[in-house]
């Protein structure tokens, strides 16, 4: 602290100094003075709460989609159902134009024109990536369920179980477990996505950084230190990942 | 037990089945035969449904399977069948594969199912291998399993799809003593197999199939000994 207000105004005064005072002011700085660790941990508090209702609202937009797309595919000739026709088109039309617009665009839209009244930024950017990555799990989740080996389901119809039955205990156990490196890289996109909400002023991890720097007038530290941040993130993530696929490989054991 | 009606299924414009009419009783263990592409396995398939008839009718215990308006998934919990290829759930332990049906369609509670489950393990031989998953049984413990699971739902009839074919030589005989125990206890069975032995010995009734219509039937004695049609002679003299 005394080290700091020392070293500040010889740097404002035009004095030398050597690079480890320099760096000491900066890091000071950036990350202690005015308690502004505690805004990186707000922010990233919130980076990790929106990746979470994200991922949520994108497993249950992805499995959603992917199942009724699979169930329409997999229709016999002359039985079809004329409400899953309707429905396959709705969820390919979704597919569609959420895989073909750019994210940010996706942001810009929700934010400003679909909810433009709203006040909680944080809250429609989490929607719109939940939304966003849906379209992309759905498609990794249809390859899955693709992959499998049609006896499965057709064991399990062949015991009288129902088709919802069928995929809940059989098929979409197994093809999570098939699917599940591609889903863990969605996930990893998504969480870096996150950063994005900062442009409708979702206040993430990003955002927090933009604050402090906007005021200090030195970007190195905030930009570095929350790229470090989202790096720690990615790194934790793909160590659940590597359990995770550790105890789903539970059922190969030979 | 079975009616089979002038059953026809074609695949696009390949026609597999060509009315087929039969009518199988209870108890009976009929054992069809014919050359690879005759559409055995088809008809097989129809029956529980697998395969939606391209027209005709299967009625099942009294009840038309092909009428719309029926629930099929309840007619196949008195159907029991068999794969080629096993198709256990290969995401549960083999306890599991036996006790998901019976207790997910409330036939049983998860404890019945349980020692149900395990009586019939204990039948197979296979108790042991209660706690594993299928991928670290061989193919014959496979088999018996798959067919302890369709047992467990306490089928009227079992339905087999040329069950030995995918087993190593050695693993056919446990496979076809199960089923011929089975076949004692009053089962009735259908069997797609290419194992004539086991034609000989336990069918009530043979099905001789070719070009997607049954040429020939009888008792094993008719048909291995003195077979009509030229074509299941033919068949006979290649196989046997």
């Amino acid at each position: 602290m005394e080290y700091y207000t020392q070293w500040k105004a010889l740097i404002s005064s035009g004095e030398e100094v050597t690079f480890w005072q320099n760096f000491y002011v900066k890091f000071y700085q950036a990350f202690i003075e005015a308690d502004r660790w505690k805004q990186y941990l707000n922010g990233v508090g919130t980076t990790l709460l929106v990746t979470a209702i994200a991922l949520i609202i994108g497993i249950i937009f992805g499995v959603l989609v992917a199942m009724l797309r699979t169930a329409h595919d997999q229709q016999l000739p002359g039985h079809r159902n004329p409400l899953l026709g309707v429905l396959n088109v709705v969820c390919s039309i979704y597919t569609t134009v959420i895989r073909g617009t750019p994210m940010m665009v996706q942001l810009l839209i929700m934010g400003m024109v679909i909810f433009s009244s709203s006040r909680n930024f944080t809250a429609v950017g989490a929607l719109t990536l939940g939304i966003n990555s849906g379209a992309y799990v759905s498609e990794i989740i249809r390859g899955g369920l693709m992959s499998l080996d049609p006896g499965q389901a057709e064991a399990g119809r062949s015991l009288g179980l129902g088709y919802i039955d069928t995929m809940r205990y059989i098929v979409i156990p197994q093809a999570f477990k098939a699917v599940l490196p591609a889903l863990s890289n969605e996930f990893i996109i998504l969480l870096k996505d996150t950063s994005l909400i900062t442009c409708i002023g979702g206040k993430e991890l990003l955002y927090a950084a933009q604050g402090i720097y906007s005021r200090t007038y030195e970007a190195m530290f905030p930009l570095v230190g929350t790229a470090v941040i989202y790096l720690a993130l990615v790194m934790i993530l793909t160590w659940l990942q590597g359990k995770l696929e550790r105890r789903l490989r539970e059922s190969d054991r030979r | 037990m079975i009616v089979v009606n002038d059953l026809h299924k074609s695949f696009g414009n390949n026609k597999v089945l060509c009315g087929i009419t039969e009518h199988i009783k209870e108890g009976e263990k009929v054992v069809i035969i014919g050359p690879s592409g005759s559409g055995k396995s088809t008809f097989l398939r129809c029956l529980n449904l697998l395969e939606m008839p391209t027209s005709g009718e299967i009625i099942f215990d009294g009840v038309s399977m092909t009428n719309r308006k029926t629930n099929i998934n309840q007619m196949r919990q008195k159907m029991g069948m068999v794969f080629q290829h096993f198709n256990l759930f290969n995401n549960l332990t083999v306890l599991k594969n036996m006790t998901l049906a019976p207790v997910r369609l409330k036939r049983m509670s998860k404890e019945e199912a349980e020692e149900n489950a395990m009586n019939l393990l204990h039948r197979v031989g296979l108790a042991d291998k209660a706690n594993s998953f299928p991928s670290q049984l061989s193919g014959g413990q496979k088999q018996r399993i798959a067919i302890v699971r369709a047992l467990a739902m306490k089928p009227q009839v079992m339905l087999f799809d040329e069950p030995t074919s995918a087993l190593d030589p050695e693993m056919v005989g446990e496979v076809l003593d199960v089923m011929k125990e089975l076949a004692d206890d009053g089962m009735t069975m259908i069997v797609v197999t290419h194992e004539m032995g086991f034609a000989r010995e336990v069918a009530t009734r043979v099905l001789f199939m070719d070009g997607g219509s049954i040429l020939e039937q009888g008792t094993p004695q008719q048909i291995f000994s003195n077979p009509k049609e030229e074509r299941t002679q033919i068949f006979l003299s290649k196989v046997l």
